[in-house]
């Protein structure tokens, strides 16, 4: 599996340097992808990776609380994020995978506001052209 | 990772090898494209350009910076002979790369077909990069006209010997099917003590690619970002130390040439080693190009490993800011979450075939 991470990362990274933090094939279950729509319960912003916690209303109108993997907040804040970003009570859609071993965890493939605006999106002018300088 | 300690660091530096490696970082900065590319607009103020001076006089190299790049370690096999982009050429690479950024952002990462058939169904559960901030795109890049890290005609990293191809397919075939078994089999970075990109020698990783130094008089201090390491180099001309002392990040001893910091690292361990070496030696220059700019040049070498050394060039080029802490365990479910999910598959399967 950690070849398999490593092949993803030097295809989408060429430059990046063979580590993984993760084992994700291992951690979640391709078979079990979901759309989440909950609203955002807290927002524990900690390495290596941000984790998001939601309500998610079932069917029997009961509330269970998912977590949801996500960025990492270094690089989060670089891009103009804050603790801020991200209130309790925003309403967000998560699609991802759920954990392998059932339970209200999932890595979220993307998150976005209900009303389709992308999260983590859109926050800085990037620095990434040959000739930019600050 | 069970490798045998090789004791012949003494040995390696009685030989001069040291000494040996010295040209090859020779052809570094007077005529680097690199030192071209990054003051191209003002090579005629580079060349009368000084370093800043710290309190002790010494160059000053602290600030915080990124080695964040497009650059791959090895030349792209399409690339092979063509060892730096023309200035055309390195524009409609940095258009290519925002164009990139912008279709993923847009439409999503693809997802991954690791089946090496090409319009065969993804099969890896993973996030988004750009969803969530980590594209390195979406980070300062450090641009630099060489298609490769390691310079030179080929570009690569020369072939392993025979026997460590041998050790390591070996180590592989030994690993397989308990790569999960229990938290010691994960590596290191996933236990977050320890991590390649620390260096040395240092080279980019895939996101947070990021470091600071300090000076203070007789250490400089290189700590990167990922995952908290912080490697004390110090300049007052010490030895190292004794070779019976081994390290993770090894034993570095630093000293100046002109405004070049040179670092010497050995003494390594066999708990990290560098794509598998086991007697480790690591040069580094780092010489302030500009005020954005540091020409970052190493060669390692490990004489049972490779069949000759190799050299690396590149730059690392200044970023606002902080490092934020990187304390990598206090968030990291994923270790605890994989062993669950292994124990989960394992049941299931226990299961299936009982039936």
């Amino acid at each position: 599996m950690r070849a398999k991470l490593l092949v993803l990362v030097v295809l989408l990274l060429a430059a990046a340097p063979a580590w993984a933090h993760h084992a994700f094939a291992a951690e979640f279950d391709q078979g079990k992808p979901l759309k989440l729509k909950g609203t955002v319960v807290k927002w524990e912003v900690t390495n290596p990776h941000s984790w998001i916690y939601m309500d998610v209303k079932g069917d029997d109108g009961k509330s269970v609380t998912w977590m949801i993997e996500g960025g990492s907040p270094n690089n989060l804040y670089r891009l103009g994020f804050t603790k801020d970003s991200l209130p309790p009570g925003a309403e967000i859609v998560v699609e991802g995978y759920q954990a392998k071993d059932r339970s209200t965890r999932a890595v979220g493939k993307n998150v976005t506001f209900s009303d389709g605006r992308k999260l983590f999106l859109g926050l800085q002018a990037r620095e990434s052209d040959p000739e930019s300088k600050k | 990772m069970n490798n045998r300690y090789f004791a012949s660091l003494a040995a390696l530096a009685a030989t001069g090898v040291v000494l040996v490696l010295a040209p090859a970082f020779a052809t570094g900065q007077a005529s680097s494209p690199v030192a071209k590319t990054t003051t191209a607009k003002t090579s005629t103020a580079h060349n009368a350009w000084t370093p800043p001076r710290t309190t002790d006089g010494q160059p000053d190299l602290q600030g915080v910076w990124t080695n964040n790049t497009v650059t791959p370690l090895e030349r792209p096999k399409q690339l092979a002979g063509k060892e730096f982009y023309t200035d055309e050429e390195l524009q409609a690479l940095a258009k290519q790369e925002r164009e990139r950024l912008s279709q993923i952002e847009e439409e999503g990462q693809p997802a991954a077909n690791h089946s090496g058939v090409e319009g065969a169904p993804a099969d890896d559960v993973h996030y988004d990069f750009s969803q969530f901030g980590l594209d390195r795109g979406q980070s300062k890049l450090a641009w630099n006209r060489r298609t490769s890290i390691i310079v030179g005609p080929e570009g690569k990293i020369p072939p392993l010997m025979p026997e460590v191809r041998a050790r390591l397919a070996e180590e592989r075939a030994k690993a397989k099917g308990h790569e999960f078994d229990g938290p010691e089999n994960f590596n290191l970075g996933a236990r977050c003590l320890a991590r390649v990109n620390v260096g040395p020698p240092l080279l980019p990783t895939a996101y947070n690619s990021n470091l600071q130094i300090v000076q203070g008089p007789g250490y400089v201090a290189i700590e990167a970002e990922e995952i908290h390491d912080v490697r004390m180099i110090p300049t007052d001309g010490r030895p190292h130390i004794s070779k019976s002392i081994h390290q993770w990040y090894g034993d570095s001893v630093g000293h100046w040439e002109g405004n070049t910091l040179v670092i010497d690292t050995t003494n390594f361990t066999d708990q990290t080693p560098f794509k598998g070496a086991q007697n480790l030696h690591v040069v580094e220059r780092l010489t302030r190009a500009d005020e954005e700019t540091i020409l970052y040049q190493f060669t390692v070498e490990d004489p049972g490993m490779w069949t000759k050394p190799w050299s690396g060039e590149l730059p690392i080029t200044k970023i606002d800011g902080q490092l934020y802490e990187y304390a990598c365990h206090e968030a990291n479910y994923p270790l605890a979450n994989t062993l669950r999910g292994a124990r989960v598959a394992e049941a299931e399967a226990a299961k299936k075939s009982a039936k």
